[in-house]
């Protein structure tokens, strides 16, 4: 009875609402969402993507089903999101490089505007990574002789998160690393511990084992962490700016509050999971659940900083 | 060491992981076989389903059917020339042959038999001695990857049939259309047009089917008048070529040992994975072969090169993963993230810290291995019974496989039109002389090529020299050089052979 109620209820505000909206809704949700993850399968996105989806499906009562659709820089699915139906049942993986990097810097059909945030999951602060026999001990150290010679600094392409955060740290600290862009931070990685590359921008999930195993050493972060005791922050050396990856989900603009309502309570209940919390635990990233205006606004401030950054590089 | 092996084994033999690995074979095998659908995709479909599973039992399915999968790949590679992955198309082109020659199941046998052997080996060079090996494949770098790409490229020179020109040719229009789409070095758009469907460049499975798959089907359907052209595959009468014999696994054992070890050693290398291995490990042993002229032919040698390099790599590029948290390929990047969900951090320490669980995983993997030889051989009279049915049966279904396949893969309405418009390129191609099998590995192969060759200039910047300090480098700037002689002499010698379509 008590849903039957809330379905007239959301069915007579929705027509009141908009007559034009044909989604007649059944309380949301009433048949499997799709949430498409716009990189491969097994990525730290598609990974955090496939454990918050399995834990809300539980509260939801409904399959939630994570498909890739991958290629173009994370274009082709963010880019398919952006167009697809405003009912809720098709969502995006929102992160770092699709919502606030690609819309600046590459030529893409959308912009963080084609979406309504719903939930925040997990973040990552990057890091400046060298190998463990590197000569630089602190980041001053690597500054002072990155500023006199050119030292190459792995990355994940030109457009990408990793090296537009990296071109930030680098302009505000005075030097001009040579990128070498690998096709992932992991890839990166290898270069790194192999002698080849002076130097990497990655997250934990990348630099985490081969710091554990002694290989690799962190000289700054963008925050700290429990486990890299006694790392510097960008902070602390005066760099302005928010240089953390981060996982969400998005849906496409206009979508019904219910919907964001529905799923951030079906969020907040699987934050608080065990489960969950010992398996983003376990693949590496900081559970950083946030929802809400004032996240919605801090984002838009690290969008403005891309932009002033796009358009500086364009000049 | 042993005992823990031997613990492992015991762990492994339990009803749980038993019939983990039966039901992954048996999954793996169907999804591989059916052309369009690939390994990667059967993993990730059952992924989240192992999360409620131990990690043993859960992991244990995974492998099994990433294994069974690559195999599966090559039966229908095999006897309906349809490769259901990049990895298995050199399997096609030699397997193939020999299907239309009645000789079925000696190709099957072959493979079979290859790909297990493959996977041992690598599996035990990964219980045995994968810490210090891994190390070693740290050495390679960008710049030592960009020569060893170089030498898989002179795979060409076997591959192209009587006209190197056109070989070339062909190569270039598939480096051109890899090209298509966000450079994933600098984010330009290249050859898009404006369209952003496009920024992904060409989806590779539909297209990889457009070329080589559709245009069997529409041959066929305009040879279908010709009373020539016998309408089903015929089985050899005489039992000797429906079955490997001892003595030509004999032959081939050497070829075996040699492809497992390249493709164990390339798989161990991060970013390169299966079809690179499996080049290289073809051209190297057309290199050194006998009788060279037969590969693309029929060569039995030639699948049991390309066979087992290629299931060598499943079992080495869990070394890098492993030991030093590095995914080999896209496959071992979900491997990766099913240990890491089971609470099972690759790194130097897992050995120590999950010994128990690491080596029961490791026992699976070996298990896996004969499972796999038992299931697989029991199947193949189901299978070569399938591909002998009338091809009006069987090319109906190849279509509508081809078709789903394309879709499936990224369940995008997009990808039928590029395996449309590729249909109509590979058909055309035949048509003009061009080599579609050398326009793949064009595709295929440019795209590593490009990533690390960019690095390596970054790494080097203006000291071109650089570029030539490594040992490793030398090693196969000399192994290019000799495989292009080799290739040019072959041609020098008279052509007495019947000139036969490598496609």
């Amino acid at each position: 009875m008590k849903n039957f109620k809330k379905a007239l209820t959301v069915i007579s505000t929705t027509l009141a609402v908009s007559l034009a909206s044909s989604a007649v809704m059944a309380a949301y949700p009433n048949k499997p969402i799709n949430v498409i993850v716009p990189w491969g399968a097994g990525g730290d996105s598609d990974l955090t993507t496939r454990i918050w989806a399995k834990a809300v499906e539980k509260d939801l009562g409904v399959p939630v089903v994570v498909i890739n659709k991958s290629g173009g820089g994370g274009i082709i699915g963010t880019s398919y999101v952006a167009r697809a139906r405003k009912d809720g049942y098709t969502l995006i993986n929102a992160g770092l490089s699709n919502m606030l990097v690609t819309p600046n810097f590459s030529k893409a059909p959308y912009s963080f505007d084609s979406f309504t945030p719903i939930v925040k999951m997990t973040s990552v602060p990057l890091g400046v990574i060298v190998a463990a026999d590197s000569p630089y001990k602190t980041f001053p150290e690597f500054v002072a002789n990155a500023k006199n010679n050119t030292i190459t600094q792995g990355s994940w392409g030109a457009s990408s998160s990793g090296t537009i955060l990296a071109e930030i740290i680098a302009k505000e600290s005075g030097y001009k690393p040579r990128y070498v862009n690998a096709k992932s931070s992991a890839e990166s990685m290898v270069s790194l511990v192999g002698g080849h590359i002076d130097s990497a921008v990655a997250f934990p999930p990348a630099f985490g084992p081969h710091v554990a195993a002694g290989r690799a050493r962190v000289l700054v972060m963008n925050k700290e962490m429990a486990e890299y005791p006694n790392v510097p922050t960008f902070a602390d050396y005066g760099i302005k700016g928010s240089f953390e990856g981060w996982s969400g989900i998005f849906a496409p603009k206009g979508v019904p509050q219910e919907v964001i309502d529905r799923l951030t309570a079906a969020t907040a209940k699987a934050m608080k999971d065990p489960e969950v919390i010992a398996q983003y635990k376990n693949i590496g990233a900081t559970m950083d659940f946030r929802h809400g205006p004032e996240w919605i606004a801090d984002m838009k401030t690290t969008y403005g900083i891309m932009k002033t950054a796009a358009a500086e590089a364009k000049k | 060491m042993f005992d823990n092996i031997i613990s492992g084994f015991g762990l492994v033999f339990a009803v749980g992981p038993i019939l983990g690995i039966i039901a992954g074979v048996i999954v793996g095998i169907i999804f591989g076989a059916i052309p369009g659908i690939s390994a990667i995709m059967a993993i990730a479909m059952i992924l989240p389903m192992t999360f409620y599973l131990g990690p043993i039992v859960g992991i244990t399915i995974l492998l099994a059917v990433y294994k069974a999968g690559i195999y599966g790949g090559s039966i229908s590679a095999i006897l309906l020339n349809t490769p259901g992955a990049a990895a298995s198309f050199l399997t096609a082109q030699d397997g193939h042959a020999l299907t239309k020659a009645g000789k079925a199941g000696k190709a099957l046998d072959m493979s079979l038999f290859a790909s297990v052997s493959g996977e041992m080996l690598a599996t035990i060079v990964l219980i045995l001695i994968a810490a210090p090996f891994s190390l070693i494949s740290l050495q390679a770098g960008p710049i030592e990857k960009v020569f060893l790409l170089l030498f898989a490229f002179t795979i060409i020179g076997t591959m192209a049939g009587e006209s190197i020109p056109r070989g070339l040719l062909s190569c270039c229009l598939g480096m051109l259309f890899s090209m298509v789409g966000m450079s994933s070095i600098t984010g330009a758009s290249r050859f898009t047009f404006g369209y952003t469907e496009l920024m992904g460049g060409f989806t590779f499975t539909p297209m990889l089917i457009g070329i080589l798959v559709m245009p069997e089907v529409f041959n066929v359907i305009r040879r279908r008048k010709d009373p020539q052209n016998k309408l089903t595959i015929t089985r050899s009468p005489n039992p000797e070529d429906n079955r490997l014999s001892f003595k030509e696994f004999r032959a081939v054992f050497k070829t075996i040992l040699k492809s497992s070890a390249i493709g164990t050693f390339v798989g161990a290398l991060p970013g390169l994975g299966s079809s690179p291995a499996a080049f290289l490990a073809y051209s190297e042993a057309k290199r050194t072969a006998k009788k060279p002229e037969e590969y693309g032919k029929g060569s039995v040698e030639g699948i049991a090169a390309a066979e087992s390099a290629n299931n060598a790599v499943c079992g080495s590029s869990m070394i890098p993963m492993l030991t030093l948290s590095i995914p080999g390929d896209d496959v071992a990047a979900l491997l990766m993230g099913a240990f890491l969900i089971h609470g099972l951090t690759p790194g130097p320490m897992i050995f120590f810290e999950h010994t128990q669980t690491i080596y029961a995983i490791f026992a699976g993997f070996l298990l896996t291995d004969l499972f796999l030889l038992v299931i697989a051989r029991a199947g193949f009279k189901f299978f070569i019974k399938v591909a002998s049915l009338r091809q009006y049966y069987i090319f109906p279904c190849v279509t509508a496989f081809a078709f789903t396949g394309a879709y499936t893969t990224g369940q995008n309405m997009d990808d039928i039109i590029v395996l449309i418009a590729f249909t109509i390129i590979g058909y055309g191609m035949r048509l003009v002389g061009l080599n579609p099998a050398v326009f793949i590995i064009g595709f295929i192969l440019t795209p590593f090529f490009e990533q690390n060759l960019d690095q390596a200039m970054s790494i080097v910047g203006t000291d071109y020299w650089q570029l030539f300090t490594s040992p490793f480098s030398w090693v196969f700037i000399i192994l290019s050089i000799l495989s292009v002689i080799s290739s040019v002499r072959m041609r020098k010698k008279p052509v007495g052979l019947p000139k036969g379509k490598t496609a």
